[in-house]
């Protein structure tokens, strides 16, 4: 039951953070490489994602990289990182300026830009450089009775929503669905606590031989023998529970993004599948039924 | 021992051009002066790491075990325009030859010996130890640059990357119809690569991942030298590096282990192939430090 579990919320600091919603950029010479060296130029990262949202299948969209809803970020490098840093999936956020004022919307990502889930309807009075500003709270989370347990970019609704049941001092999360630890790709370069760490989707009959195809925005995902508490590294007996945050990629190397939102010992931390474990619904931002 | 032999190439038609940097001065971030770095099991270090003039490290020695974080032996080159250095990085081969231009050490004579990856992109040059010793940060080296274009004649599914028509004729190799397969010292599974993944295969290198130590100490591969040839298995470096079932790389070990997550010894891909095509067997001599004849 997760009402026995006991979260430090009332330590946490809520602080607000903006970013701009972007507008995408396209380096000289646009192309994107396949496997194959095949080049293609495709939409994904950046700017308002009109019709790709949390919850949408995360492959077989002619795009690279997609980000659903709006994706922002701040000019200031220092503030952009602040913006990274603290905010967490699950935040609330609201647009400031522009003619969608007042929309209200859910962090549901971290990218190399934060990425906003708000109402379609907001969406259509969003412009380029409109601001949103996150009640950004969540950082320093943690279970009380369960120290070797470490959160990250997980706010108190997002907590809440898990479905984390103790079963005999071991945490279980449901997950839509376990990847295996060899496929996780570009991002192991980067700290655990900045954006993602793509599964690498290039073996496309693995992908359809173990449903990894059928993944979608806003997943929960389990992966065994990692560890991700100070970058994410092949460990034998550590586990990590992830949220997809980006469409797939024809890029070797890339694929669906994988954010990292709970890492620990195995023996402390374990999930089960459970095909509804999207964020989408747990956070009632629509229903995937 | 068979013989060496050498599959045929297209080397009559390759453009050797000239490429150059200046010996890299090692860097930390700036302010707030916080030089530490976090191991994979979050403490903190400060270790030397890349760049440089490295005194008393050298291709052949081991990759493990140095008070370092992915130290490149010998010396560390670079071009202060990014773009320059990507020129630089992508055509600058494993084997190649170079010249020392200014300085105490002009004149001087190097090869090549691998490349790093992201954050770093450096190209790494073995130069003697007595000649290290009259070098200075800021010299200026220059890269007879040859090897990219380079195809296998009968083998087209393999593509060779950052790889001299030098080092293709010493690598140990045996030609069965349509496979070729090449002598390398070790073999490393897919779930063992790390850092580098999703980046690019022409200008950029991997890392065995090295925090799980017991694995590594189980395989052997705590023994690595620098100047190995390894084999990467079920990873596709065609385009980025990245997964695949049956797919093979084949590198060089370039620079030392170190300590954060993700990283381990980095490896500069020479070749590879998606589906079979390159095939390789044990070989635990191979070591460009021989292969190449290395000055010591």
């Amino acid at each position: 039951m997760s009402g026995t579990l006991r979260w430090n919320s009332a330590d946490l600091v809520e602080m607000a953070v903006t970013g701009q919603v972007s507008q995408p950029a396209i380096r000289q010479g646009a192309y994107l490489h396949g496997p194959d060296g095949r080049a293609t130029t495709l939409p994904g990262m950046y700017g308002i994602a009109y019709n790709a949202r949390v919850g949408d299948r995360a492959f077989g969209w002619a795009g690279d990289h997609v980000e659903p809803g709006a994706s922002i970020a701040h000019p200031d490098e220092k503030a952009d990182y602040a913006l990274h840093y603290l905010t967490c999936i699950g935040n609330a956020a609201e647009v400031v300026s522009g003619r969608a004022r007042g929309a209200t919307g859910i962090v549901t990502g971290e990218h190399a830009r934060l990425l906003v889930h708000l109402p379609p309807e907001a969406l259509e009075d969003l412009m380029v450089g409109d601001t949103i500003q996150i009640r950004a709270r969540g950082r320093g989370i943690r279970l009380v009775d369960h120290p070797a347990l470490e959160f990250k970019k997980t706010s108190p609704a997002l907590a809440a929503a898990f479905g984390l049941r103790d079963e005999s001092g071991r945490i279980v999360c449901p997950v839509a669905m376990e990847l295996p630890a060899r496929i996780m790709g570009s991002g192991a370069e980067l700290n655990a606590e900045f954006v993602d760490q793509d599964l690498m989707s290039g073996d496309r009959a693995l992908m359809a031989e173990l449903g990894i195809d059928r993944m979608r925005l806003g997943d929960l995902v389990g992966i065994r023998d990692v560890d991700h508490r100070f970058g994410r590294s092949f460990r034998r007996g550590w586990t990590a529970i992830c949220l997809c945050i980006h469409g797939d990629s024809v890029m070797t190397g890339h694929g669906p993004g994988i954010l990292t939102l709970i890492t620990g010992p195995a023996d402390r931390l374990d999930f089960v599948l459970d095909p509804a474990a999207n964020i989408a619904s747990l956070l009632g931002i629509r229903s995937l039924s | 021992m068979t013989a060496r032999h050498t599959p045929a190439a297209n080397l009559a038609d390759l453009v050797a051009v000239s490429v150059a940097g200046a010996i890299a001065h090692p860097s930390f971030p700036g302010l707030p002066a916080e030089p530490y770095r976090l191991a994979a099991d979050g403490t903190a270090f400060l270790l030397p790491t890349w760049g440089g003039l490295v005194y008393n490290v050298s291709v052949g020695d081991r990759a493990f075990g140095w008070a370092a974080d992915c130290i490149h032996p010998g010396v560390s080159i670079r071009q202060a325009d990014d773009m320059k250095n990507r020129g630089l990085l992508v055509y600058a081969c494993v084997g190649n030859r170079a010249k020392v231009m200014t300085g105490q050490a002009a004149g001087a004579r190097g090869v090549v010996t691998g490349k790093s990856g992201r954050f770093s992109e450096q190209v790494i040059v073995h130069f003697p130890k007595d000649v290290r010793t009259t070098m200075a940060v800021g010299d200026q080296i220059v890269i007879r640059a040859e090897g990219v274009g380079m195809t296998l004649t009968a083998h087209p599914a393999v593509l060779l990357k950052s790889l001299s028509p030098e080092l293709l004729a010493a690598l140990p190799a045996r030609e069965d119809g349509e496979r070729v397969a090449f002598g390398v010292t070790a073999r490393i599974p897919a779930h063992l690569v790390g850092a580098g993944l999703g980046l690019s295969s022409e200008g950029g290198n991997v890392h065995l991942q090295s925090t799980d130590r017991a694995l590594l100490a189980e395989l052997g591969l705590d023994r690595l030298r620098l100047g190995d040839i390894v084999a990467l298995d079920d990873t596709d470096a065609r385009f980025n590096h990245g997964y695949l079932t049956g797919a093979r790389a084949i590198g060089v070990i370039s620079s030392t282990d170190g300590p954060r997550a993700g990283y381990g010894p980095g490896i500069t891909v020479i070749m590879t192939a998606p589906s079979g095509e390159l095939g390789c067997f044990e070989a635990p001599a191979a070591n460009i430090a021989d292969l190449l004849a290395l000055e010591t």
